[in-house]
Order: structure tokens, then C-alpha cells, then sequence
């Protein structure tokens, strides 16, 4: 259900994240240094720096997307925790369905109903919620408490013209090659290091009768991940953020070389046939590993637990993971080889506690503070996170992945230079639509890098020009 | 005189009364939990919005005009058009066909109606899940059928690629949609006084003759509604495209139902998201109302 | 008398090649109407791996029973009841408020008749989502927000429209005679509507049952908006528990929609059983 989740962070207007602002990184590392570490579990509360919750009855409303476990029961378990320690405040947890998550609560927000605390996943929908006047400004509360080490690339996407208005508590999600080792071993090739060897291990794979990826395009954002990284690979975050913002342009070097890449790969046959007509939703692209037609997919992540819930057998005698190899020539020329893509954050917690007058209801904020600071991202919280395959966004948890995979997913995100978040959660809402069926024209060689560059570049100057005023 | 016509006021007064009586419910509802969000929907097709702010911009006509300029639109409006003549001319006929069938045969043929019923009982979940793997190039029934006829390996790729996408996912309708037809025909049948086939068969008429020549033109009524059902269900269509292509590929099975939901509850555009609802409910409407007129049947037999 | 004979031999003759291909062109249709389902049954017995590994037309092998016993473990038959009853309170409800309806649409003169028919009419164009977020209000001004009544409302209206349209075009094809010697007899409108009317319209009803019955059970947006705790979701909202955010175990979806759609097969084949009855006892009295 990724396309769904995907689609939801595509936002209207996306100014936010991408201006994250120096300043909040600064400021978090001022934040982070001021509170020091604080692993210490919630039970020792007495010592800790949090502010003094009400004895009133209270009650909130929450809504996150845990229908399933382990997340159901992660998530329920911490609040149980929470109001054991505070028996006043009643938290009312709903569980909505990703699916339709975001038209609840356009639906509910539109009538004045919105819950107190929600779940999302940063970006423009978050600015936009911010700007509706549906999000508490954290900035103030989270340098005053205590608060998880939260790794730098998760407060920034937390935050919005310089104003934290998240806690995070989902992990993170990195996008990476995972590969069949079977077949690998079979065909007799070593995992890629730069593209050359990787297009040399296609060649290889393709002689031995197996198709180099299993990609499901007609999810679209699934293809985006080989756009996106061969465009980082070649120019670091540099070209994107210049045609971001027009100075650059969608049809730049990198974009071109990347759109070219690509259908260099489709005619060479790398992918499998009728790309843009699987669904990753319905599981063709796993489903293409597991029949071992396929032997690499290059997707988030998230996929790796999937699998394992698919099969342990098969995941353990099957499955690695590699990062997405280098562009040698880019290298020499100074270009930052290690830029990963994904998202810092799964999911944020954002607050919309108010009073009747408009002003802050504090009582309130103060409780879904503590709650999503002290008892989601707590020790427990976070262990049955790791347990689960996830790595929350916190400093200090990389180390203690136990699991391969998951560890190589981790080392390669924390050593990143600088993470690319998703195209289609970056970009105004508008221009992802444009962006994702260039994706679908890319990859069926309907037009060219330079067509699909230049009907990116319009979308974004139309959006640039719609909001300028 | 005056008795006689004060009598026809006082019927005419009676039958104004039980009208009243037997449609307030109905209107009562309708205008409650239909007229007023189609009211509402086209007044804030006037504003700028994104749905969820309290200040929203009144900017006349403005989406309007962006409206009728809109090419996505149009062409979402086209796949419309296109969804709607093929469903009218693929399920309309195949259904009455079966219901003749199975009225031709009467209950000996029960077993078909319920095995012909099942596509119309699965949730569009389930009918789009199986579908999109049935219509798939590697290991779906096209591609294998295709493999096996021609003897190498052929891949029909149905769902990725511009036109055949939207004509995939009519068949994918039609196969779900068919079934009610189907039954409404059964229906209708049905609703036939069995005096006129039992008058037919003393005149010497077959089965064939009196299907063709007394069963079917007195379907008449039934078949005109059955087609601005199929039309007015087909210019609004949703479910199934959202959860097979969600109007990809590139745009090739937008709908306009689909078009105005991402602009509404995706792209934080609920001006103009409304504002493409508004122009759907004003072309659906135009659209089956040119057809009443069209497509005159003799009401009475 | 002889030309007859021959006659009669060809027309039989005739007519029996016409029931062999049909015969055959309906055995066809039954295999392109049953796959589908038959595999929907077939992979709600599979593991997810197995079912990507061996394909999706691929016979359970081994069969799984497993995700039987995880749906009825999680609830499964408490969203049953909840549907259940949404489902037979809003059709009997909507028949009866919808042939109200129809009933002087079809059958009376009098002034504004075929303003309100065209408007009744030209509400079948609404895109339902449109109607979300003023539904969603008045919901909760009602206070019915996250109440199984809460979606009476809703259900009724929006198979209303149709329902008016499909049954007044039945109710016009009953013979006025009928009506204006119950006239003459001294009935009033309303002993007429249920004495005659209603039991005529029969086969107009069950289509319209048939038709809403499917539509309610598997409606999901307005539940999924006007309802929020476990204990009153309704079946279409089960499925969202075996969804996770990135993950999806399509065979314990299938599963479901399994045991959901086996009542309505049930009541299906009782059901036309009846309707055939029915029709016949309205043409008789007819």
C-alpha cells in the first residue's frame, strides 16, 4: 500500500522541508547538546526534564495507522504505558486506514473535528496542515524539555520554516538495491561497487536467462528510485535543488543522463517486460524475486520486512542488500558519491491542541508531549521497533541492529552525506503528478529525458507562479 | 356543471395531498443529504481553498474559466465518454442475452443465473487484485493464452501502455458489471403478464417469435433505463480505476471522478476539486437528459 | 398440411442448433464468470510467498487454513452482525420510502410531477465523494458521529434516486385498469398503493434489493468516514485490519472477502428462487 501512502505525501505546496533551514539544524544541535543523551528509561520520570502534567481529567484524541501488528501493538502498548503512570488522561487511540488516511482528515479537519494528536508523514501536507492552523509550533517545548537524540535529517524533516511541528516516532526508510545472493552466486558476480560494474552484472545476468530487476513501474514512485539515483549519483543534491527552485532545470545534465541511463537499461532488458503495468501494491515485484525471474529490486527500505513476513526461509537463504552504486566519473569530478534517498522519518506525531478562544490549550499540549517524547521513543518502544526491523530516528540505535540486513540498510543511511527525500513527497502535489507519469513515459520509451524534463520544468514554473503572489 | 367541476378540484386537491404524502420521505431526504452538499459543492467551487483552513478567497469564476481551459479535464471527461458508449454497448446486450437465455429456459437453467450472478457479488478489492494479476504481462492469462496459441513467448502488456489501459479496464467493468444487467432483464421478464405469452403461443407463435416480436419491444421502458443507468454510472466511475491503474498510465485512465478526488483530498486544491465535481454534475446531467430525448420509448402497451 | 409438418421440422430442427450453441456460449460465460471467483477462493487457502513464488493461478499447494482461523479470531463475525443489520434496516427502509415515491411519479397528474421526477432524477449524477465532508458535519452536529445509525442516512438516500427512477419505470408498466376499477370501488390512494401496487411491482423490488443489497454490504467510504471504533465498523472497514502501511497479505484480504460474499451468494439463490414465485403470483393476479 505504499503507492497510497506515497500519494498522500505528495503535497500542495513544499517550500517547507526543502528550506529546512540551516538554522534548525543548528538549532537542534544546540537542543541536542543542551539535554545531552537521554536514553534513561521513562520510569525514573522524577529526574527527568518534562513538563509538569495536569491532574485534571483529560482526554485525547489520536489517530495514527497502526492496524496491523507488530506496529498495532507497539503503539497500543505505549500508550497503556502512559496512562498507567498518568490514570486522569484517557487517550482515545483510533487506528485509521492508510489507505484513506489523508482524505479523514482533510474530511475531519474541514469540519473542525480534527483529532488532538495525528499521525503524517512530514512534507507538504504537514506545512499545509501548519499554515490551517492545525499544528502547535514544538520549537519552544522541544529546546525547553527533554526529547529523543533525534539523528539531524529527522528534525529537519519534522520542521517547517524553521519551526519544529513533529515528533517523530516511525524510523527510518532508506532506498537500496536488495539483490538474490542465489543467483549472484550462481551467475558468478560480486556485488557492484560503481555503474559500470553493475551494468557489466546486468549483462551477465541477462546471458544466464534472469531478468537484472524486478520492478513494478505501475506504482510509478517505484521507478522514480532509479531516477532519482541516477541523478544523484551524478550531481549530489545540487541540479535537483537548482530545478526545485528553476534556477536549474529538469532537463540538466544529470537528468538527462539519468533519463538516458534508464532507457538505455528498458532496451538492453533489464526490466521486466510490460514494466508500467505492475503493481507493487499487489506484490508483482516481489513476486518476480521470489519465482527467481528477478534478481535484484531496488526499493525502500521497508521491503526487506516484507519479505521476511513473506518468508523467513526464503529471506535468510536469499536476500542482500547492497547501496546503489557509484558513478565513477561523477566521483572523479568531486561529486558526493554517498547522497542517500528516502526519509528520515516514517511518521511524525504533530499536536493540534487549542482552546475555544484559538489561544494554546497547554494542558493538553503539555500531556501529547510527554506522550510522544517519553513514552512512543521510549526503551521499550524502541526495542520492539528494532525487533520489528524498523531503526527509529534516534542517535545511538544503528549500533545495536543485530540483523545483516537491516544493519547495512542503517550504516549506509547513517553514513550518508546528505539523504534525498522522495521526489514525490518533496515536490508540490501538482508537479508530482506530473513527475510520476513522466516516470510511466520514461520507462515505456514514450519521451525522451528531454521531453519528460521539460514538462517537468513547466509543472514547477507553473506551481512557482501560482504561489508567488 | 359547477358540481362536476368542484368534484375534479376536490380529486385533483386529494390527489395533490397523497402526492405530497408519498414523496415528502424521499424529497425530505434527497434534499438533506444530496441537494445540500451539491449547493455547497458549487459554492465553494467560487473560492480558492485547500479544504481545511478556515479563510478561504472568493475568486468568482476563476476556476471556471481554469476549468473549461483544463486539458486534463477534458481529457479525463473523454475516457469518460469512451467508458460510458462501450459499457452501454458491451453490458446492455450481453446481459439481456443471458436473461433471455435463462428466461427461454426457465428453471432448469437456475445453476446459470447463479454462476452468471457471481462477478457482480466480489468487492472491486478483490476483482481489482485478481485482475491486475490476470491482465499481467509475465504469468497473466493474455500473455499465457497469447504464449500458447502462437507457440513462443509473447507478452501482452494490457495495463501499461496507452490506449488498450482504458479498454482493459472496461472489460474489467463490463465482467463485474454484466451480471446486474442480467438480472434487471430477468426482472423485466418477469414483469411481462403471462397472458400476452400464453395469447402468443394460441396465436401459433414459437418461443423465438414471441421473444423477438412481443417480449423485447415491450422491454422497452425497462431498456431505456437500464442504458441511462450504465450511462450515468459510467460518466461517474470511480472504484475499480482507482484500485487497478489509479489513472495511470500517464494520465490514460484519468476519469473525471478520479481527477477531482486527487485534486481534493490529495493535492490540497478543494476549489477546485469542487469545481470539477460541479462541471461533472452539470455534464452527466446534460448528458442524460439529451438521451430521455433522444431515445423516445412508447411508455404504454 | 404436409408444408406444415416439414415446417414444423425445420422450425424444431432449427431451433434445436440454436440451443446447443447457446448452450455452449453459456457454458463459456459460466468459465469467464467463475475463474475469477474460483481463484479468490482458491488463494484465501494460500500463504502470501506461496502465492507470489507459484503464481496467483495456481491451485493452494499446501492448502492453508490459517487465515480462516486468524479473521474469525480478530472479530470477524462481530463486523458480520454489524453489516447485517445496516444492511436489512437501510433496504427495507429505502424500498419502502423509494416506492412511496415512485408510486405518484408514476401513476398520478398533478402539477410539479416532472420537475420533481427530473430532480429526483438528476441527483444520480452526484459524485459521492463530494458529499463526504457536509455529511461528515452533519453527522456530528447530530451527535451520530461513530454510530451504526449514522449511516441510515446516507445508505438510504444515495440508492434513492435510482431506486425512484428504476421503480417508476416498473410501476408505469401496471396496468391502469387495474387502479381506476379500485377507484370506482371507493379504495383510496393509499389502499390502492399497498393492495395493488406494491405486490405488482414485486420483480421491480428484488432487482432493486439485489442491486442496493450488494452496494450496501460492500460500501466502504461513508463507513469508513462516519465510523471510527472497532466495536462499530462495519465488514467492508475488517479489511483495513489485515492492512498494514507497507505491507499487505493479500490472502488473508481474500479471506475475508470470501466469508463476506458467501451470505450474499446464500441469500442470492434463495432469494431468485423466491423472486421467480413472486413474479408469478403478481401476473396471475394481474
Amino acid at each position: 500500500m505504499k503507492k497510497k501512502l506515497l500519494s498522500l505525501l505528495l503535497a500542495a505546496t513544499m517550500i517547507g522541508s526543502m528550506v529546512v533551514s540551516t538554522s534548525v539544524f543548528a538549532e537542534d544541535e544546540a537542543a541536542a547538546e543542551e539535554t545531552a543523551t537521554e536514553e534513561a528509561p521513562a520510569e525514573e520520570a522524577g529526574e527527568k526534564n518534562i513538563p509538569e502534567l495536569t491532574t485534571e481529567p483529560l482526554k485525547i484524541v489520536l489517530w495514527d495507522i497502526a492496524t496491523e501488528d507488530p506496529t498495532k501493538s507497539i503503539q497500543e502498548d505505549a500508550v497503556a504505558r502512559f496512562m498507567a503512570d498518568y490514570p486522569n488522561i484517557t487517550v482515545e487511540q483510533v487506528h485509521q486506514q492508510n489507505d484513506n488516511y489523508k482524505q479523514q482528515l482533510i474530511v475531519a479537519m474541514s469540519s473542525k473535528q480534527a483529532p488532538d494528536m495525528y499521525i503524517h508523514w512530514g512534507g507538504g501536507p504537514m506545512a499545509e496542515y501548519y499554515k490551517s492552523g492545525f499544528v502547535n509550533d514544538l520549537t519552544e517545548m522541544y529546546n525547553t524539555y527533554d526529547h529523543p537524540d533525534f539523528i539531524e535529517g529527522a528534525v529537519a524533516q519534522a520542521s517547517y520554516d524553521g519551526k519544529i511541528l513533529a515528533i517523530p516516532f516511525g524510523g527510518l526508510s532508506g532506498c537500496d538495491i536488495f539483490y538474490n545472493k542465489t543467483i549472484f552466486a550462481e551467475v558468478g558476480i560480486e556485488v557492484p561497487q560503481t555503474i559500470d560494474e553493475l551494468e557489466a552484472a546486468c549483462d551477465k545476468l541477462i546471458e544466464a536467462g534472469y531478468v537484472p530487476f524486478s520492478l513494478a513501474n505501475g506504482s510509478k514512485w517505484t521507478g522514480s528510485m532509479y531516477y532519482m539515483y541516477l541523478v544523484a549519483r551524478h550531481s549530489g543534491n545540487d541540479e535537483f535543488n537548482a530545478a526545485y527552485t528553476q534556477e536549474g532545470s529538469f532537463t540538466s545534465d544529470a537528468f538527462i543522463w539519468a533519463g538516458e541511463k534508464i532507457q538505455d537499461w528498458v532496451k538492453k532488458g533489464y526490466f521486466p517486460e510490460g514494466v508500467n503495468s505492475l503493481s507493487t501494491d499487489d506484490g508483482q515485484d516481489r513476486a518476480l524475486l521470489y519465482d527467481g525471474t528477478c534478481a535484484m529490486m531496488l526499493h525502500g527500505s521497508w521491503q526487506g520486512r516484507s519479505i521476511m513476513t513473506d518468508s523467513q526461509e526464503w529471506y535468510d537463504q536469499n536476500l542482500g542488500v547492497f547501496r546503489f552504486p557509484e558513478d565513477a566519473e561523477a566521483a572523479a569530478n568531486g561529486v558526493p558519491q554517498d547522497v542517500e534517498v528516502g526519509t528520515a522519518i516514517g511518521n511524525g506525531f504533530s499536536f493540534n491542541c487549542w482552546n475555544e478562544d484559538g489561544s494554546v490549550d497547554q494542558a493538553k499540549l503539555d500531556a501529547c508531549y510527554v506522550l510522544a517524547t517519553q513514552y512512543y521513543n521510549d526503551e521499550t518502544y524502541n526495542a520492539a521497533q528494532m525487533a520489528a526491523s524498523t531503526t527509529p530516528s534516534i542517535n545511538g540505535y544503528a549500533d545495536q541492529i543485530e540483523n545483516e540486513i537491516d544493519k547495512t540498510v542503517a550504516d549506509i543511511f547513517f553514513n550518508a552525506s546528505n539523504v534525498q527525500l522522495w521526489y514525490d513527497q518533496y515536490l508540490p502535489a501538482s508537479v508530482t503528478e506530473v513527475h510520476k507519469d513522466c516516470m510511466t513515459e520514461l520507462f515505456g520509451l514514450e519521451k525522451t529525458p528531454q521531453e519528460i524534463g521539460e514538462e517537468q520544468d513547466a509543472a514547477m514554473q507553473a506551481y512557482l507562479a501560482e504561489n508567488a503572489g | 356543471m359547477t358540481n362536476k367541476s368542484s368534484l375534479a378540484k376536490r380529486r385533483e386537491k386529494n390527489t395533490m395531498i397523497a402526492a405530497v404524502v408519498f414523496l415528502f420521505p424521499a424529497v425530505f431526504l434527497i434534499i438533506v443529504y444530496m441537494l445540500y452538499p451539491v449547493i455547497d459543492t458549487f459554492v465553494i467551487s467560487g473560492y480558492s481553498w485547500n479544504g481545511i483552513s478556515a479563510d478561504r478567497t472568493f475568486i468568482g469564476l476563476k476556476n471556471w474559466i481554469t476549468l473549461i481551459r483544463d486539458p486534463s479535464f477534458w481529457a479525463a471527461f473523454g475516457h469518460n465518454v469512451v467508458v460510458m458508449i462501450f459499457s452501454i454497448l458491451i453490458q446492455i446486450p450481453i446481459g439481456m442475452l443471458l436473461a433471455t437465455f435463462l428466461d427461454a429456459g426457465g428453471k432448469k437453467f437456475n445453476i446459470f443465473k447463479i454462476l452468471w450472478f457471481l462477478p457482480y457479488l466480489m468487492s472491486s478489492v478483490a476483482i481489482g487484485f485478481l485482475f491486475t494479476y490476470a491482465l499481467a504481462t509475465n504469468g497473466g492469462i493474455f500473455s499465457s493464452l497469447a504464449t500458447l496459441i502462437s507457440g513462443h513467448k509473447v507478452s501482452v502488456d494490457l495495463l501499461g501502455k496507452n490506449p488498450q489501459a482504458l479498454f482493459a479496464v472496461i472489460g474489467v467493468m463490463a465482467w463485474q458489471f454484466t451480471p446486474f444487467y442480467m438480472v434487471y432483464f430477468i426482472a423485466g421478464y418477469g414483469n411481462i403478464d403471462t397472458s400476452v405469452y400464453e395469447a402468443a403461443v394460441i396465436d401459433g407463435a414459437t418461443r423465438g417469435q414471441y421473444l423477438r416480436h412481443i417480449a423485447i419491444p415491450l422491454l422497452g421502458p425497462i431498456f431505456k433505463t437500464a442504458c441511462t443507468m450504465s450511462l450515468i454510472g459510467s460518466l461517474k466511475y470511480f472504484d475499480l480505476i482507482w484500485s487497478m491503474t489509479g489513472g495511470g498510465p500517464a494520465g490514460g485512465t484519468e476519469l473525471m471522478a478520479t481527477y477531482m478526488y486527487k485534486l481534493s483530498f490529495q493535492q490540497f486544491n478543494m476549489g477546485y476539486g469542487s469545481c470539477v465535481a460541479a462541471g461533472m454534475f452539470i455534464l452527466i446531467t446534460l448528458i442524460a437528459l439529451v438521451f430521455q430525448k433522444i431515445f423516445v420509448v412508447k411508455e404504454d402497451y | 398440411m404436409e408444408q406444415k409438418e416439414v415446417d414444423y421440422r425445420k422450425e424444431k430442427m432449427k431451433s434445436r442448433i440454436a440451443w446447443v450453441v447457446a448452450f455452449i456460449l453459456a457454458l463459456m460465460w459460466s468459465v469467464v464468470a467463475l475463474l475469477p471467483f474460483f481463484f479468490m477462493v482458491m488463494n484465501s487457502f494460500r500463504k502470501q510467498f506461496d502465492m507470489l513464488s507459484q503464481g496467483v493461478f495456481h491451485l493452494p499447494d499446501p492448502w492453508n487454513f490459517q487465515n480462516y482461523v486468524e479473521i474469525v479470531s480478530k472479530g470477524f463475525f462481530g463486523y458480520f452482525l454489524r453489516s447485517v443489520i445496516v444492511v436489512a434496516v437501510c433496504l427495507v427502509l429505502m424500498l419502502i420510502i423509494a416506492s412511496f415515491a415512485a408510486y405518484p411519479l408514476s401513476r398520478m397528474q398533478f402539477k410539479g410531477r416532472g420537475l420533481i421526477y427530473a430532480g429526483i432524477v438528476a441527483m444520480m449524477s452526484i459524485p459521492m465523494h463530494v458529499t463526504l465532508i457536509p455529511i461528515f458535519k452533519m453527522t456530528t452536529d447530530m451527535g451520530l458521529y461513530d454510530t451504526l445509525q449514522a449511516l441510515i442516512g446516507p445508505y438510504v438516500t444515495f440508492a434513492l434516486p435510482m431506486a425512484v427512477f428504476i421503480l417508476t419505470a416498473f410501476m408505469m408498466t401496471i396496468p391502469r385498469e387495474i387502479e381506476e376499477s379500485a377507484e370506482i370501488d371507493g379504495c383510496n390512494k393509499f389502499r390502492i398503493f399497498f393492495s395493488m401496487i406494491l405486490p405488482l411491482s414485486k420483480s421491480g423490488l428484488s432487482t432493486l434489493a439485489i442491486y442496493n443489497g450488494v452496494s450496501m454490504w460492500n460500501e466502504f467510504a461513508f463507513a469508513n468516514t462516519l465510523i471510527q471504533s472497532a466495536a462499530n465498523k462495519t465488514l467492508p472497514l475488517a479489511l483495513g485490519q489485515f492492512k498494514g502501511e507497507h505491507s499487505l497479505d493479500i490472502p488473508i484480504i481474500l479471506s475475508v472477502l470470501v466469508l463476506s460474499v458467501l451470505p450474499m451468494i446464500i441469500l442470492f439463490i434463495i432469494f431468485q428462487d423466491k423472486l421467480v414465485k413472486g413474479m408469478m403470483a403478481g401476473s396471475v393476479k394481474g
